[in-house]
């Protein structure tokens, strides 16, 4: 009786026992996948990273925690300083001068992104703009800053439920706040509240009576929203109520406007403040508007300490240097580039999915509509398009070459109705407000350009000697910017070569005392003097002719000292006389051949196919071209119907858009990685091998990397390297942060946590300053340091190619030659420290809707001079060691499948030497495995770790893209060996990074031991309970059968 | 007959139809819309058809009548199923928690930013579904653990 009720017992227990025992052993095996991710859930360390200090290649600067952190926050009062813009300065508004200031809009008291804690450091001692002003000694008026913030604002701290776990948690709220994130083309509510509802809202009904009008400057904050994922819609507006206006959600809303009208009814003078990583509209209180006020400041996107310097700005403590890093105009329809924007459908992208009939995907449904970046649908996200048909002519350089066209060619048709939206004929000072560059200084100053040298050699330099003159009686700093106008030839009118009539080179800052003269020297490649042309020499050209340098105030101000160099004066249509020299430097002879090779690699063209005429094979797209304004203005391409299916090209065409850009070879069997007792460290790899990836111990370590490994290690790049075997190579993490890196700090002395992620991208950008640009680079190389992270996302250096994306505030400028220039100081200054700051998204990443797949389409110029020149300062000219690819397509072709940008341009003519990761992979029929092998990634990213398999799916193939397995990729040299090639570049610049500060040791975790111990014992139960059971039931089974025999015979 | 049925196999039928039910829910979470179509997950199937037809053997075996010297033999092999079919349940919870992890990452703990883009009524149907499945089948797996320790054979008459 006993055995029988035991034996269940036992039957039961083993099955519980085995459950557990599989349970923890695939538990322990995804746990380690993820090890990362739980370490940090956690807070165990896997690995442990020793650092022998007496030989570490780089060293911090700062030798205690206090000197780091006083550093990162020098920094960012610094881009408060150096980054505020007086765009308007009337009336001796600026600076304030002992004034009182009234604070009007609620970005005055939550400055952006305060109410967006994803995009701040969030220290405990954040000082924002009501702090800095009463740090500063400005009085505040206290009963507009009591309703504000006691009534309107009220922030506090809300309840809400997490929908996960379901518990409550806590987070700061306010009763009004603008709208952080504008959504994906969504409409975006201006929340300003009106003054018409001040009192309703709890503000005494005589507030203002409080206000001392004579002595007090009201200060009006707006700000604009922005994020991952979002995009500003034109005409998107909806107001405090959420009806739709129709208007630009730029510009200022009539809600807002009543704010400024509050202001101007109450106090003596009105200063507005932009706050905003999007350009906005600020037409109607600009000169001349109905609501104009005295001064306009922009403050760009604030962190934790920038309002210091905005207020040192605002109150005269230092000279105000910022300039504007785009073109405010009077309506965003009047940029060419809106035309084409946010893009839309092919008349035919259904056609392009298969029904289940992709070699690689058999039986799968794959449609072609676009599902987001993040995934979401079987689908190749290749459904839309929108064509950049406005080329090289983005921001300054349309307004100003058609403003330089309309007083020098007016027969190119500048003063047409094309483009104009302020008149029936275009007029620049109708439609710019504030140009490029502009900022206006408090102390008096002329900038003059002295002398230019050019070197035309392939590795020349400009060298330009800027003098500036301190006219006023206080000492100063001063901001100088050279600019160039190239000559635009008969050559390239037949060519179809653009030209903008003036660029932006390279700028500097240096102090004056006052009175004094000093000189600045600034340098630039000549090589950017080069214009490419994509369809006759397809290379690099330099017309013949005259370039006239010049200094100025901005790029207006630049285009009128060419003119007036050129014999032009205001009875010509200039709408201002020259206030600097021009100097000349000529080229007698066409040019196209020092230019034409790069790093030894002859430089052509690379991307036609990006080019929408190219599939066509007919001129579906007329390009802006400054010989006919009005003829060549764009249309909105997504109106015209484009047929992937009529294309002559169309089979190649929908190959591109489904992913195909290679094929796996069958025919050519790859060499097995073998242990040739090589290891990454630095007992094998001498010092003079480290630096020289010719040298062959490079190829040597990475043929010991099994086929497995080459590509699994590629296409699961993860989010941290994975210990490749044979290799050894260390571990390293990536970590997330265009302000620097989101780790905390902890200082074990005094147990403080403090974050370095103190910088703004928008405030460095119009500081104009290349200097500030590696002051702040080096800073967060050290945060590296401290943290002991070497390896970031740390900057965006996209071009700006309209207001409307949503990611502008982690970018620099609508210039290409300003956001080089701050790219190249960024990226230099942290890999002076060994830190890989990766700057984001190469390639083109032009507006966050749909960027998960949709085309970019345009001519080989552009591809070259806007949005690759953008990084082009900090990947070839600095030292730079990482970037990451765009999300969208350029052309037809994933931006990382695009083998013309990343191993022609990238790794050939710019010799790059460093990582090349893809954006977050999550849709494995975008995301094509073998084309980004091919294209020269070196890591694609996911949240994944130890992954570098390509056998860990079912039937032994791999787990995300079934067409891939060790047999499928084995008869296909080329890709394991370029597989290889793409890890050798991942592995060269570790070892030349502080990565090779330390080394890694794997270590139990106590969930490791855990997880063991649950294994064994769990293993050993289910045995002995199985055993016992099986013995138990004999035993049972005898004894009823000796039972049942022994009442048989009786 | 119905009636004679013991609490053992009461139960090993309830774990046959949550297991039926787990891989129907699969079946349409991976062929509906939304961010898991077509994410087929390796052995799950398996997994659980095999522990399916495990049950229904020791269902089976335990209607059926035979010799004493053949019943330890049967008793043997069911309860060496009814171990085994647990271990099955469990191996495809843990394989279908391995293969959605990343999935539900993107879809619950996206940077804020990113939510709308992410957390579409097709993509959170989706997630919920997978959700389901999961939920489903950690119950399949605990009832046949629990079941095992349940005789099957049939009450006297």
């Amino acid at each position: 009786m006993k055995t029988k009720k035991i034996a269940p017992a036992m039957r039961g227990l083993a099955a519980v026992t085995a459950s557990v025992m599989a349970l923890s052993i695939v538990g322990a095996d995804i746990a380690d996948g993820y090890r990362a991710r739980i370490d940090s859930a956690l807070g165990t360390q896997s690995y442990v990273t020793k650092n022998d200090e007496d030989s570490a290649r780089f060293v911090s600067d700062y030798a205690t925690f206090e000197e780091m952190k006083a550093a990162a926050k020098d920094i960012a009062v610094r881009e408060g300083e150096e980054g505020t813009v007086i765009m308007k300065n009337d009336n001796d508004v600026l600076p304030l001068s002992g004034k009182s200031v009234a604070l009007f809009g609620l970005a005055a008291y939550v400055p952006y992104p305060y109410a967006q804690k994803d995009l701040k450091a969030g220290n405990e001692d954040a000082v924002n703009l009501v702090q800095a002003f009463t740090d500063a000694g400005v009085e505040i008026n206290q009963t507009v800053m009591d309703f504000y913030q006691k009534n309107i604002l009220n922030e506090h701290i809300e309840e809400v439920e997490n929908k996960w776990t379901g518990e409550k948690e806590k987070q700061v709220a306010y009763d009004n706040i603008y709208v952080s994130a504008p959504g994906d083309m969504a409409t975006y509510q201006i929340n300003e509240v009106p003054p018409s509802e001040y009192e309703s809202l709890g503000a005494p009904a005589d507030w203002k009576s409080k206000i001392n009008k004579d002595e007090t400057v009201g200060i009006c904050v707006f700000a604009r929203g922005a994020g991952e994922g979002n995009t500003y819609a034109p005409g998107s507006a909806t107001d405090r109520a959420g009806k739709e206006t129709g208007a630009d959600p730029l510009a200022l809303s009539a809600d807002e406007l009543a704010v400024v009208d509050a202001a101007k009814e109450t106090c003596s003078q009105v200063v507005v403040l932009i706050n905003s990583g999007n350009t906005m509209v600020l037409k109607e209180i600009a000169e001349g508007g109905a609501h104009e006020v005295d001064g306009i400041a922009y403050i760009g996107c604030l962190n934790d300490y920038q309002a210091t310097g905005v207020v040192n700005v605002l109150t005269g403590n230092v000279n105000a240097t910022g300039a504007l890093p785009d073109t405010y105009v009077a309506d965003n329809a009047s940029i060419p580039a809106v035309m084409n924007f946010g893009g839309g459908y092919y008349a035919d992208y259904e056609s392009i999915g298969r029904n289940g009939d992709d070699p690689r995907y058999p039986g799968v449904e794959i449609a072609n509509t676009e599902a987001g970046s993040f995934g979401g649908s079987d689908t190749y996200n290749g459904g839309t398009y929108v064509v950049e048909a406005e080329g090289i002519y983005v921001g300054y350089k349309y307004f100003e070459t058609r403003y330089y066209d309309a007083v020098a060619n007016p027969d190119s048709g500048a003063n047409s109705a094309a483009g104009a939206t302020q008149a029936a004929a275009w007029d620049y000072n109708n439609e710019v407000l504030y140009d490029f560059g502009h900022g206006l200084s408090y102390l008096d100053y002329a900038q003059n350009l002295k002398s230019v040298e050019v070197d035309k050699t392939a590795d020349g330099n400009i060298t330009a000697v800027v003098e500036l003159k301190n006219n006023s009686d206080q000492d100063g700093t001063f901001l100088a910017q050279l600019y160039v106008q190239q000559p635009y030839t008969e050559y390239d009118k037949e060519n179809h070569v653009e030209k903008s009539a003036v660029m932006f080179l390279n700028s500097a800052k240096t102090e004056v005392a006052a009175g004094k003269t000093e000189e600045v020297t600034i340098t630039i490649p000549t090589k950017y003097l080069a214009s490419y042309d994509y369809t006759n020499a397809k290379t690099y050209i330099l017309d013949e002719g005259d370039y006239y340098f010049t200094a100025a105030a901005g790029s207006h101000e630049a285009v009128n000292n060419i003119l007036a160099e050129q014999g032009y004066t205001v009875k010509d249509g200039m709408d201002a006389e020259a206030s600097g020299a021009v100097q000349t430097w000529k080229l007698d002879e066409f040019d196209n051949t020092t230019f034409a090779v790069e790093n030894g690699t002859e430089v052509t063209n690379v991307a036609e196919e990006a080019d929408l005429n190219y599939w066509t094979e007919e001129e579906t797209v007329t390009y802006l071209s400054r010989q006919d304004w009005e003829g060549t203005y764009p249309i909105n391409y997504n109106e015209v119907e484009i047929k992937v299916g009529d294309s002559p090209k169309s089979e190649e065409w929908i190959a591109e858009l489904r992913g195909e850009t290679y094929t796996i070879q069958t025919d050519d069997p790859a060499k097995e990685g073998k242990d040739q007792g090589i290891r990454f460290d630095t007992a094998t790899i001498q010092p003079n091998q480290m630096e020289d990836i010719n040298d062959p111990v490079w190829d040597e370590l990475v043929a010991e990397i099994t086929i497995d490994e080459a590509v699994g290690a590629v296409i699961h790049g993860g989010s941290q390297t994975d210990k490749l075997t044979n290799v050894e190579n260390p571990i390293v993490n990536q970590n997330e942060g265009v302000s620097g890196f989101t780790a905390a700090y902890e200082d074990k002395e005094s147990g403080e946590t403090y974050r370095f992620n103190v910088h703004s991208q928008t405030l460095l950008g119009s500081s104009f300053n290349p200097q500030l640009a590696y002051d702040w680079g080096r800073v967060e190389g050290n945060s590296g340091l401290w943290l002991q992270r070497y390896h970031l996302w740390g900057t965006g250096l996209t071009q700006r190619r309209t207001p409307y994306n949503g990611r502008n505030y982690e970018y620099i400028s609508e210039d290409p030659m300003l956001t080089n220039r701050m790219g190249y100081g960024i990226l230099q200054g942290c890999a002076d420290m060994g830190i890989l700051n990766g700057p984001k998204h190469m390639g083109f990443n032009d507006q966050e809707h749909n960027r998960g797949g949709i085309s970019a389409y345009m001519h080989e110029q552009k591809f070259r001079e806007t949005d690759l020149r953008c990084f082009q300062g900090g990947l070839e000219d600095a030292d730079g060691m990482a970037v990451m690819i765009a999300f969208n397509r350029i052309g037809a072709t994933n931006a990382s499948h695009h083998v013309g940008m990343l191993q022609d341009i990238l790794r050939n003519e710019w010799a790059f030497t460093g990582l090349i990761s893809t954006d977050m992979m999550n849709n494995k029929y975008y995301f094509n495995p073998e084309s980004m092998i091919m294209a020269g990634i070196t890591q694609v990213a996911d949240f994944a770790t130890e992954d570098n398999h390509i056998n860990m799916g079912e039937n032994g193939a791999d787990a995300t893209w079934m067409h891939i397995s060790e047999d499928t990729v084995k008869n296909d040299a080329a890709l394991v060996e370029q597989a290889r090639e793409n890890l050798k570049y991942q592995l060269y610049t570790f070892a030349n990074s502080a990565v090779m500060n330390v080394s890694t040791e794997r270590v139990m975790t106590w969930w490791d031991i855990a997880l063991k111990t649950i294994t064994y014992v769990s293993g050993a139960l289910a045995v002995a309970s199985a055993a016992a059971w099986i013995v138990l039931t004999v035993q049972s089974g005898k004894k009823a059968t000796t039972k049942k025999k022994e009442e048989s015979e009786s | 007959m119905i009636k004679k049925q013991s609490v053992g196999i009461w139960m090993n039928v309830a774990v046959v139809l949550l297991t039926l039910v787990s891989l129907i829910v699969y079946g349409v979470n991976i062929s509906s819309e939304g961010y898991f179509k077509n994410a087929a997950v390796s052995n799950l199937i398996l997994y659980g058809v095999l522990a399916i037809v495990m049950l229904i053997m020791v269902i089976v075996l335990a209607q059926v009548k035979v010799s004493d010297s053949v019943q330890l033999a049967v008793e043997i092999v069911s309860g060496i199923l009814r171990i085994a079919a647990p271990v099955l349940l469990t191996l495809g919870l843990v394989t279908l928690v391995s293969a959605r992890a990343e999935g539900l990452g993107f879809i619950f703990f996206s940077n804020e930013d990113v939510l709308l883009e992410v957390q579409t009524a097709a993509n959170m149907s989706s997630a919920t579904g997978t959700i389901v499945n999961m939920v489903c089948l950690g119950i399949s797996a605990i009832a046949a653990m629990a079941a095992a320790f349940f005789s099957t054979k049939k009450k006297d008459a």
